[in-house]
Order: structure tokens, then C-alpha cells, then sequence
């Protein structure tokens, strides 16, 4: 009763015309392109990889079988644990942590000095020479690392001539180009959002500690971090979810040895052609991460509402 | 001149949720008729101009216009015009375009819409100033546009809600008297919302004082001034001096209210009143600050308050004298300036009386919180 | 006195490392594209050249996957912009206290990895193309229209926070006093909120554009028979490398800035002339082409990188590197020689050393020769990220 005075409300304000395309582009949007491809992909998930021919056959039943590869590894290979896998997995979600901590760190003072130094020229130059790296694509930006990380790049040429290092440093194999990637890939969706609040905060406040007498450390804790607590929660949130879920960036820079998770959903998807036990796999990043992002929301106390401010 | 077309609100509940904004609403507006609304932000007077206009439906209860039930008639198709408190202008469109909108919908051509825009910008005493946007008028010349914009649409209402609250005192008194006179050269029923008594009471054929979603009186403006029927009435519109006390005794229309601190005091019952006050009844009375006199004249004893004198105020047309009754009773006094020094001496002791005709008793109820 | 002088110091060389980190990976890239050298690198620099950008634009497979990604661009901003002002619209107007909820679904696909949404995607309509039948199925399997669904989906949240921003400065009072004036709701959606969205609807069309037109996460899983040029590049990443992707780099590098610099030298001028018609500025008659220029740093630098790119371009015509490519393939040789004599010498005192000179068949002398000449030892420098055998490793598992 009570919803159908909701819509009645709804199509009179916006008409019946324009009231039926706006819930129609919204419903297509939600339902067909959001949540009915999950739920298929959850379905997958729990299916056999079978030939077309046996598809809605009698070997056509839900299973667990794809989530046990993850933690088990392939069947009969009985008793360990898929230690590989796992490894891989931890591996992504730790580096994507500490990947997003170093954006932090990295992006406060800068959203501070930008924000707070309004307006003048110099300030915005430095805002539009933020702005260009991003619109690079993800791919360039990665290979341009590689040019700079690689065995005879500019980094192992410059140590060389130097003579800091004899031989070049395997900045590949041992991942420091594949972390220096990610925190390059997404920092601006770290900066973007902590400068946006910082710039709302008042000067006024600020000024007015510092006539009380805080010290610097405690005007940042006390007033700037407190007041730019919803932009880094939005900034963290991207960057996190960004980064656990990077593909470009690890195929481009990654060690030969070493994977990222989604590049095991790749693999499962494109190379093997098992989607089902890629969507498995997928579907573990997705609930996994969704749940990190949700417990340190809780955490830090932050609400859904300040994503994407 | 039209005669101008009538709106009815027959029994008009409107309720959101479990929110009540407007309890049992019974309104008769005559054709032609310049119409307020007056009360304190709240009250619910918005929410009804909303449901006039078309906005919103009443959970119970009928609109009517011109004697045609509007219900399930959308905003568009009403013949009403409304004015909305920041005037909504169309920031992009020049002005003569926001006059001649209602046109532009219907496809009448650009020449024709130039032609009746020009017409209306002349009426308001702005020719010439069509192709300017509105953020480049100043706050009057918006309000006039926003004004020939509804009329444009020739509606058979005007509806107005609270249009003069952006401008400064002196364009506001100024606004009000144009109102009045666009109104009566068109003729058309004008319902106008406002907190400011001063505009309902200047401007207004009748007025509806509204308390929390309830309509407390309905009368011209004299009639809500002088026989207000309710205590919120009675404390919202005007200043007023207001005594408790209880019922002593009922002659006909007056009657005698003992008070703790002021004695025994006569006053007529408000005419919605008469023959339903008893004897030991909670009941008010109310002075206006005009209607206390000075004086040695020796009137009844019941119309006769003591006081002393406080403070004293000159207000240009008249000093505010504030006194205290006995028991400690805060009572003010307006004199009209006569080119008089002063009226008072502080802590003299005063005689105040007052005619029983002008203080009006009345059960006991809410007063305007100020 | 000091301590200020410290602060600012620090000030300076954090943001001097800042950009570098930011900003120094592209401008390295840049210039590889003008190296000669077989593989991107600066240094050794051998010669200045354009050839690369031949070998681009004689490209095909980059030629089509432009053209590819064009199509999926315009399908995906007519798309993702509709439903992102669709949901925005809904957004003012939802009950609150489904509010959140709604706003979680509609922010969501930010969120959701790229690699699941393609995934999801794919994976969906092929469930629906097996329910309307072979015919039908070719349809939905067209990477086309799946890649513009697969990023409609989250691009349309990009869109809508673009819209949620401007629509807060909707004053909703303007609709309704086109409905009173008797607009119909198209009209007055049509005659009041599009043209005040108007300068929404452009930012957030070229948002999704660029946003379409980079990603990669998504369309890796849905393209289909129609690669994007994300795809092509990444391929060409993993595969094989020389510097005719620096070249498009270069471009694509050399696009953006101009555009980042002409969107904000708009904005500037937007921003004076709202100023003068609000009476908060005087107007200065005229100042629009001298004051583009003064105190405005960001036109000054546009300024200057046109005049080198079009300095470049004219040098272009009569630059020749043969000459030094021959002088450079002379050294080359002469090192080669070096090289193989100071080899024999090792070998002759270290047996072991052979073994690692394994990875030498992957490389081309070439590009190589350079490294090798700085490295006498030899080891390492064949051993590289960009021999194909690593990066064939890589996924191939």
C-alpha cells in the first residue's frame, strides 16, 4: 500500500512518459547489467565445466567442486591444502593493503598543500599536470614503468653509471615494479577525493587551533584528519578494490613466478576455458574484498553514502 | 473584469507518513477575492498552496476550483499560477522568454510570445528590459517578472507564496501595495502565503490564521485583529497583553475573569464565544498595548489595572511604556507621540484603564511562542 | 627564519619527487619513441628518428582497434550517460530510507573488480543467448555490444556521480514552476533541467569517452572479435615490444595535455565571464586574447608545447637519420668485436662463464649491442624482462 503510494507519487511528479524511461534506464542499468550477471556468475560458480552437448544433462548439478579447487587444489590431489593458489590469493590482498596504505601516505601532504592553497595559478598548473597521467591508459602507464624498471632501463643504467650497483637489479622479478605500478595505477583516486575534502575545510578552523596553540601534529589529527576522514575513506575504498582487482598492471610488470589473483581468473577464463571455475574464483575476490572494504568501514566508522565523494 | 473564480476546501486532511501537515481544512474563497494565509513557518500554509496548485493530492477531502473537483488534475493542467518564495525564475532564459513560457509550451511563435512578453514588461514598468537574464534584474525587478510571468498563463488563480520574504523592508511595503492594485485591475482570485501579518492584514479581503496544520480563524483582517477567536490568534497576530485567570461571572456577551495577580477583570466574550462560557471556566483575556489608557477618569474598578513603570521606549509614532502589574505582571502600553517629551517616569506608579469593548475574554489555549 | 626555509625545502622536494613519480615514467616513454634503437630505451640513445611513427600508422591491427574503440566509446557514453542521469534523477527523488540501499547499488559497480564485471557479463548474456537460440546467440555474442554493456556498467557510475554533483544545485522549484505554467513533464524536463545539465551531460560524456576508451580490466573478457586499441596495446606489451608503441604513447600523451590544457584555459575564461556578468569582475573589455595568456600558467605552458610540436613537425620534413643510423651500426659492429674478443678472453679463464651466457639467442644484436658495451661481463643484461620467453612464462602457466 505504502509502496504504491510511493510510485504514484513518483509518476506524478515526474509524468508518466518521462517517470516510465527514467525507472526503465535505471532498471535496465541495476537489474539486466548489475545484478542478474552476478547472480549468473555466482550460478556458474557452482557448476560443472561440461561440453555443450551435456549442458541441462544429468551430470548438469550444482557442486562445490570449483571453490574446492581453490582450496584444495585439483581432485586427487587429496588432503593439502592448494597451497599455490592460496599463496596467490593472501599475496593480492596484502600487497593491495599496503599498496593503499603508501597512497595514504604518499597523497596527504599533497591534498593538504592543494587544497588548502586555494586558488592561485601555480596550484591549478599542478592540478591539470595531475590530471593528464590520468587519462593515460592503464596499459601505457604500466609499460612506461617497464621501460624504466627493465634490466638495461633508465633506473639500472643511472645505478650503474653511478656505480652504486655492478650488475642491474631485477626490479621485475622482485615485484618492485609490479608494487610501484599499482600505487602509480590508482594514486589519483586517492588524491582526487582527499583534496575535495581538504579544500571544503575551513582556514578559519585551522588558524583558530593554532591561536589555541595545538602543535602541527595536532591540528592534523585533531582537525584535518578527522574533517578529511570521508575523502580517504573513498580515496582507500577505490584504491583497494583497484588494486585487488588490478589485471593490466601485473601482466605488464609482474615477476615470471609471481601472480596476481585476477591473473588466475584470467587464466581459468581465457587460457583453460573453465569459466565456471573462474567465476569461482572471481567470485571469491569480489566477496572477499567487499568484505575487507565493509569491516574497515565499520571500523573506521565510515558511511556508504561518502564513497565517491 | 471578471468576476474571478472561486476555490473550495472541503474537509482537506494531507498527511505524510505518519505526519499530519493539515488537519480537517474547510475553506471558501470568493471569486476575486484577495486570500491569505497567515501563520508561523510550519503551519502548514505551504503544504495547502502545494495541494491548490496541483503538487500534491490531499490524503482526504477536495480540491475545488471554479466549483470543478481537481482531483488527479496535475499542475499543468490547473488554471492556477503560482509564485514561488525564491520567484524560480529560469536562470538561462532572458526575461521576456520566462514571461512568455506558459506560451512557449502551448507552441504559440516567437512573435507572438515577443509581442504579449512586451506587453507585460510594460504593465510591470519594465520595457525594454527583456533581453536581459534574470540574474542581471535587481531583487524588485525579479519580483515583478516572476509576477507578469503568472499572469501570462492568464490563470483564473494566483497562487503567492510568501513572494516579498527576500526584499527589504522598504521594497516589501512598496510590493504590497502594488500587489493589491495588479490585483484589482485583473481581477482574478489572488491566495497568498505568508508569515508577515502585516502583509495579510494590508493586503487581504480575508484571511486564515493556521496553528500546526489547523485553521484557527477565518475573517477579514479587521475581524481577526480586534475579535480574534482563539488565544493563538489572539497572541499571533498583533501585540498583546494576555491575563489568565478563570471565569467569575457571564452577563451576556462580557463577562469577568479573576485573575491571581491583576483582580477581577471585565472584558467582552469573542463573539464565536458568546453563550458557551461558564462560570469557572480556565479562561484569557487580552489588551492590546493601544487600547490602555492613562488616566484619573474613574471608570468600573474591573476595568482599572495598577502598575509601575518599567522602562519606556520611543518608537517615532509612539513610546512603548513597559510595566510591571502587582504580583510582579509584565504589561505593555502604546501612546501614540503627540509630541509629548515622555509619558512616564521609571518606577512611577500608574493607573491603566481601558474600555470593556476593547479587551476580548476567550477560553484558555496555546499561545504564539515569539 | 631557518625552520621556514627548511619547511619550504621539504615542501619543494616532495612535490618535485611527487611529479617525477607521476609524471617522469611518461615523459621517459615519450622519448623512447624518437630512439632508433630496436627496443624502448633512452639510453643508449643511438639516433634521433620518426621512423617508429611510420611503423605505426602503418599498422593495421592498431588502425582497426582504433575504429573498434571509437564505436564501443560513442555506444558506451550514449549509454552509460542515459542511465547515470536516469539513476541521479532517482537518486533527488527516492524515499529516504531507501536511499542508501539505492545509492549502494548504483555506486557498487565502482567498486566490483573489473576482471568480475567482464566476467559477469559474459557470462550472462551467453545464458541468455542459449535461452532465445542459436540465431540469437551470435548476437549477444558480438564483443561489440557486449563490451559497451560490460562498461556501461560501471562507467554509468562515473556518469551519475557527475550528475549528483550538478543536480545539487538544481533548484527543483524551476521544474515546477514550468509544470504550473502549464509544461508537460517532457517539456519542462526538456526546456529547464536538460539545459541547466548541459554542461554536466558534456563533462561526464567525455569522462565515459576516455573511461571507455582505456579500459582495460573489463573489455579483456568481452571484446570478442572486436579488440580495442587497450587490447591491441596490451598484446603488444606482452608479446612484443618496440618503440612504435612509445610513438602512440607519445600521441596519446601529447592529446591529453593539450586537452587538459584547453579544458582548463575554457574553464578559466567561463569562470572570468560568469564573474563579469554577476558584476563581480569589471568588464574588461577585450582581455580575452591577452589575458588567456597573462596569469594564467597553464595557457603559457600550452603555448610552449605547441611551439615545440611545431618545431618538431617542421624538423621532421628535413631530419635524416641515416647517416647516424650507419655511424651507429659501424659502433655497433666495432663493439660487437669487443665483445666476442673480450668473451674468448673469459672464457679462456673461467669455463663457468658460458653457462650464462645462455639467454644471448633472444636477443638481437641490435638491440642489445648498446647494454653490452656498458656491461662487459655480459651476464644480466640478456637475461631481460623484454625476452619473450619471460613473458610467455608469465601466462602461460
Amino acid at each position: 500500500m505504502k509502496n504504491n503510494m510511493i510510485f504514484a507519487q513518483f509518476f506524478k511528479n515526474n509524468g508518466l512518459m518521462m517517470g516510465s524511461l527514467l525507472i526503465g534506464l535505471v532498471g535496465f542499468w541495476v537489474i539486466v547489467l548489475v545484478i542478474l550477471p552476478q547472480l549468473s556468475m555466482l550460478d556458474y560458480s557452482f557448476r560443472y565445466n561440461l561440453p555443450p552437448a551435456e549442458l541441462g544433462g544429468p551430470k548438469d548439478v550444482y557442486t562445490l567442486h570449483n571453490y574446492k579447487h581453490l582450496l584444495y587444489g585439483a581432485e586427487g590431489s587429496s588432503g593439502t591444502y592448494n597451497t599455490v593458489d592460496l599463496m596467490v590469493f593472501v599475496r593480492t590482498i596484502i600487497a593491495a593493503m599496503l599498496v593503499t596504505i603508501a597512497n595514504i601516505l604518499m597523497c596527504y601532504p599533497l591534498a593538504y598543500y592543494l587544497g588548502q592553497s586555494k586558488g592561485s595559478g601555480f596550484v591549478r598548473l599542478l592540478v591539470v599536470l595531475l590530471i593528464i597521467p590520468y587519462w593515460i591508459n592503464e596499459i601505457l602507464r604500466a609499460f612506461a614503468l617497464r621501460i624504466i624498471f627493465g634490466d638495461s632501463g633508465l633506473i639500472n643504467e643511472v645505478l650503474m653509471l653511478t656505480h652504486l650497483t655492478t650488475e642491474p637489479i631485477d626490479f621485475i622479478r622482485q615485484d618492485i615494479a609490479l608494487y610501484a605500478g599499482l600505487g602509480y595505477a590508482y594514486i589519483l583516486l586517492m588524491l582526487f577525493p582527499m583534496y575535495n575534502v581538504i579544500e571544503s575545510l575551513d582556514r578559519n578552523q585551522i588558524e583558530a587551533a593554532r591561536d589555541m596553540g595545538a602543535s602541527w601534529a595536532r591540528i592534523h589529527r585533531r582537525i584535518v584528519i578527522p574533517h578529511a576522514k570521508p575523502g580517504i575513506a573513498s580515496g582507500a575504498t577505490m584504491v583497494f578494490m583497484l588494486s585487488a582487482g588490478a589485471l593490466a598492471a601485473p601482466q605488464v610488470l609482474g615477476g615470471p613466478s609471481s601472480l596476481w589473483f585476477t591473473q588466475l581468473v584470467y587464466q581459468w577464463f581465457n587460457d583453460s576455458l573453465n569459466w565456471q571455475q573462474g567465476a569461482a574464483y572471481a567470485m571469491v575476490l569480489l566477496l572477499s574484498t567487499i568484505l575487507i572494504v565493509l569491516t574497515l568501514m565499520r571500523v573506521f566508522k565510515v558511511n556508504m553514502g561518502d564513497i565517491g565523494k | 473584469m471578471s468576476s474571478g473564480v472561486a476555490v473550495d476546501l472541503e474537509n482537506v486532511w494531507i498527511k505524510f507518513g505518519d505526519f499530519v501537515a493539515v488537519r480537517e481544512a474547510n475553506v471558501s474563497i470568493n471569486g476575486g477575492d484577495f486570500f491569505s494565509f497567515l501563520g508561523p513557518s510550519g503551519c502548514g500554509k505551504t503544504t495547502i498552496l502545494r495541494a491548490v496548485s496541483g503538487f500534491l493530492d490531499p490524503s482526504e477531502g477536495r480540491v475545488l476550483i471554479g466549483g470543478n473537483d481537481m482531483a488527479g488534475i496535475g499542475p499543468n493542467k490547473r488554471p492556477t499560477a503560482l509564485i514561488f518564495q525564491n520567484l524560480a525564475l529560469f536562470p538561462l532564459m532572458k526575461v521576456w522568454e520566462n514571461i512568455a513560457f506558459s506560451m512557449e509550451v502551448t507552441g504559440a511563435s516567437a512573435g507572438e510570445r515577443r509581442k504579449r512578453a512586451d506587453e507585460l514588461l510594460d504593465m510591470i514598468a519594465l520595457e525594454g528590459q527583456g533581453d536581459k537574464l534574470p540574474s542581471e534584474l535587481s531583487g524588485g525587478q525579479k519580483q515583478r517578472v516572476a509576477i507578469a510571468r503568472a499572469l501570462c498563463a492568464n490563470p483564473d488563480v494566483l497562487l503567492l507564496d510568501e513572494p516579498l520574504s527576500a526584499l527589504d523592508l522598504k521594497l516589501r511595503q512598496h510590493m504590497r501595495t502594488e500587489l493589491r492594485e495588479i490585483q484589482q485591475r485583473v481581477g482574478i482570485t489572488f491566495i497568498y502565503i505568508t508569515h508577515d501579518q502585516g502583509e495579510a492584514l494590508t493586503m487581504s479581503d480575508n484571511v486564515a490564521v493556521m496553528k500546526a496544520g489547523v485553521i484557527d480563524q477565518i475573517d477579514s483582517g479587521h475581524n481577526i485583529y480586534d475579535h480574534p477567536s482563539t488565544p493563538f490568534v489572539a497572541s499571533f497576530v498583533g501585540e498583546n497583553n494576555v491575563f489568565r485567570g478563570k471565569v467569575s461571572a457571564v452577563n451576556g456577551n462580557e463577562a469577568v475573569i479573576s485573575t491571581n495577580r491583576s483582580g477581577d477583570l471585565l472584558a467582552r466574550i469573542t463573539p464565536t464565544q458568546v453563550g458557551k462560557m461558564n462560570v469557572g471556566d480556565d479562561a484569557m483575556m487580552f489588551i492590546r498595548p493601544e487600547a490602555l489608557e492613562l488616566g484619573e477618569a474613574k471608570p468600573s474598578a474591573k476595568t482599572t489595572i495598577s502598575a509601575n513603570v518599567i522602562n519606556e521606549e520611543f518608537e517615532g509614532n509612539s513610546f512603548s511604556v513597559f510595566l510591571e502589574g502587582d504580583g510582579g505582571k509584565s504589561i505593555k502600553m502604546s501612546v501614540p507621540n503627540l509630541g509629548q517629551d515622555n509619558i512616564s517616569a521609571r518606577g512611577e506608579n500608574l493607573s491603566l484603564h481601558y474600555d470593556a469593548s476593547n479587551a476580548v475574554i476567550m477560553p484558555a489555549g496555546d499561545l504564539a511562542s515569539e | 627564519m631557518s625552520s621556514k626555509f627548511l619547511s619550504r625545502f621539504a615542501l619543494g622536494a616532495y612535490l618535485i619527487i611527487f611529479f617525477s613519480y607521476l609524471l617522469g615514467p611518461l615523459l621517459v616513454m615519450s622519448l623512447t619513441a624518437f630512439n632508433s634503437s630496436g627496443f624502448p630505451s633512452v639510453s643508449p640513445w643511438a639516433c634521433f628518428t620518426f621512423e617508429w611513427f611510420t611503423v605505426l600508422f602503418n599498422d593495421d591491427r592498431i588502425l582497426i582497434s582504433i575504429i573498434n574503440s571509437l564505436k564501443i566509446g560513442v555506444g558506451t557514453v550514449i549509454l552509460s550517460v542515459s542511465m547515470g542521469l536516469a539513476a541521479s534523477l532517482v537518486l533527488t527523488q527516492v524515499w529516504p530510507r531507501l536511499r542508501t540501499t539505492y545509492y549502494t547499488l548504483i555506486i557498487a559497480p565502482i567498486l566490483i573488480p573489473g576482471v568480475v564485471l567482464g566476467i559477469s557479463t559474459v557470462v550472462f548474456w551467453d545464458k541468455v543467448g542459449r535461452m532465445f537460440g542459436p540465431s540469437a546467440e551470435l548476437f549477444f555474442h558480438n564483443g561489440l555490444l557486449l563490451t559497451i554493456l560490460g562498461q556501461s556498467t560501471f562507467i554509468a557510475s562515473y556518469c551519475m556521480l557527475v550528475f549528483v554533483a550538478r543536480l545539487q544545485r538544481f533548484d527543483t522549484g524551476l521544474t515546477e514552476a514550468a509544470l504550473d505554467l502549464g509544461a508537460t513533464h517532457t517539456q519542462a524536463f526538456r526546456k529547464i533541467l536538460l539545459p541547466f545539465m548541459r554542461p554536466a551531460i558534456a563533462s561526464a560524456a567525455v569522462l565515459a569517452f576516455l573511461a571507455s576508451f582505456e579500459n582495460y580490466n573489463t573489455t579483456t573478457f568481452t571484446f570478442g572479435n572486436y579488440p580495442t586499441l587497450t587490447i591491441e596495446l596490451a598484446q603488444k606489451v606482452r608479446y612484443g615490444i618496440n618503440p612504435s608503441i612509445s610513438s602512440l604513447a607519445f600521441i596519446i600523451i601529447a592529446v591529453t595535455v593539450f586537452g587538459a590544457l584547453a579544458v582548463e584555459a575554457i574553464r578559466r575564461n567561463s569562470v572570468r565571464k560568469e564573474a563579469i556578468r554577476e558584476g563581480k569582475a569589471a568588464a574588461k573589455p577585450g582581455n580575452i586574447l591577452p589575458g588567456f595568456l597573462r596569469g594564467n600558467p597553464a595557457a603559457f605552458v600550452f603555448v610552449i608545447l605547441s611551439i615545440i610540436a611545431i618545431t618538431m613537425v617542421g624538423t621532421a620534413q628535413s631530419h635524416d637519420p641515416k647517416e647516424c643510423k650507419a655511424q651507429v651500426l659501424l659502433e655497433k659492429k666495432a663493439e660487437i668485436a669487443i665483445r666476442i674478443e673480450a668473451l674468448r678472453q673469459q672464457r679462456l679463464i673461467k669455463d663457468q662463464s658460458e653457462a650464462r651466457q645462455g639467454p644471448d639467442i633472444f636477443s638481437t644484436p641490435d638491440a642489445d649491442a648498446g647494454d653490452a658495451a656498458k656491461t662487459p661481463s655480459g651476464s644480466g643484461a640478456f637475461g631481460g624482462v623484454f625476452a619473450p620467453t619471460n613473458l610467455d612464462s608469465e601466462d602461460g602457466e
